[in-house]
């Protein structure tokens, strides 16, 4: 590694850390190991005007290019209960705060794109 | 016409009167209410620049922000803010307001 990409580490890490404490101690999220936790997520989220089958039927809503906060704050809901749709519910349990944090980074990062993007 | 295709036609009516609340709504009703009740927070294009905990809702699907509506005005999804908001909108405040959010550009899209 040269001097100056050990530099550019060092000051990445160095902003980061920043971030997560101007949010308050929340991890900030990793866009790149945000990608790989998407799994559960895809399936509905993926793909353009799918809709929900239980308990109501209305369509999923577009979570790419949303405010990774936002992402986050919609996902410790759902994990707390003060939101109830039971798939979700489900699917928060078993994240962590860095796997939010992670997946936020994944979904607002408007730059990344791929095969399913629209 | 005969009796069948007069019945065909009435329940066709009838299923898509039930089916698109949005055809009905008034945008520019919706545009009023978004002014009175919405924009301090969500902005009139929707995107929240305010605060990253904010939803951006411009360009969200209609039928998803009428439901989060539904729910903050229900209580069963549990918001402080956006309970007290969603409180005196009527149907067809719902209707309208989130047909204008919705009929906004903005960045929101899906993503595998």
């Amino acid at each position: 590694m040269t001097k100056t990409k050990t530099l550019l580490c060092a000051l990445a890490a160095a902003l980061a850390a920043g971030g997560a404490a101007a949010q308050g101690g929340a991890p900030a999220g990793d866009a790149t190991k945000g990608r790989d936790k998407v799994q559960m997520c895809q399936g509905c989220h993926g793909i353009d005007g799918w809709r929900t089958a239980f308990p109501e039927v209305y369509t999923v809503p577009k979570i790419a290019g949303q405010h990774p906060a936002y992402i986050v704050a919609a996902l410790k809901a759902y994990r707390g209960g003060d939101r109830t749709h039971p798939s979700m519910r489900a699917i928060a349990a078993q994240l962590t705060d860095r796997d939010m944090a992670d997946l936020a980074a994944y979904y607002g990062d408007l730059g990344i794109k791929t095969a399913g993007t629209k | 016409m005969t009796t069948t295709s007069s019945l065909m036609g009435a329940i066709a009516l009838a299923a898509f009167a039930a089916s698109a609340p949005a055809a009905a709504a008034n945008l520019d009703a919706g545009k009023q209410k978004a002014q009175e009740v919405c924009q301090a927070c969500h902005g009139m294009d929707g995107l929240s620049a305010i605060n990253a905990e904010y939803p951006k809702i411009g360009g969200q699907h209609r039928d998803y922000l009428a439901k989060a509506l539904r729910d903050y005005k229900a209580g069963t999804r549990k918001n402080p803010i956006m309970g007290a908001m969603a409180q005196p909108l009527t149907a067809a405040d719902i209707d309208n307001v989130t047909s204008y959010y919705a009929a906004q550009p903005g960045p929101l899209q899906s993503r595998y």
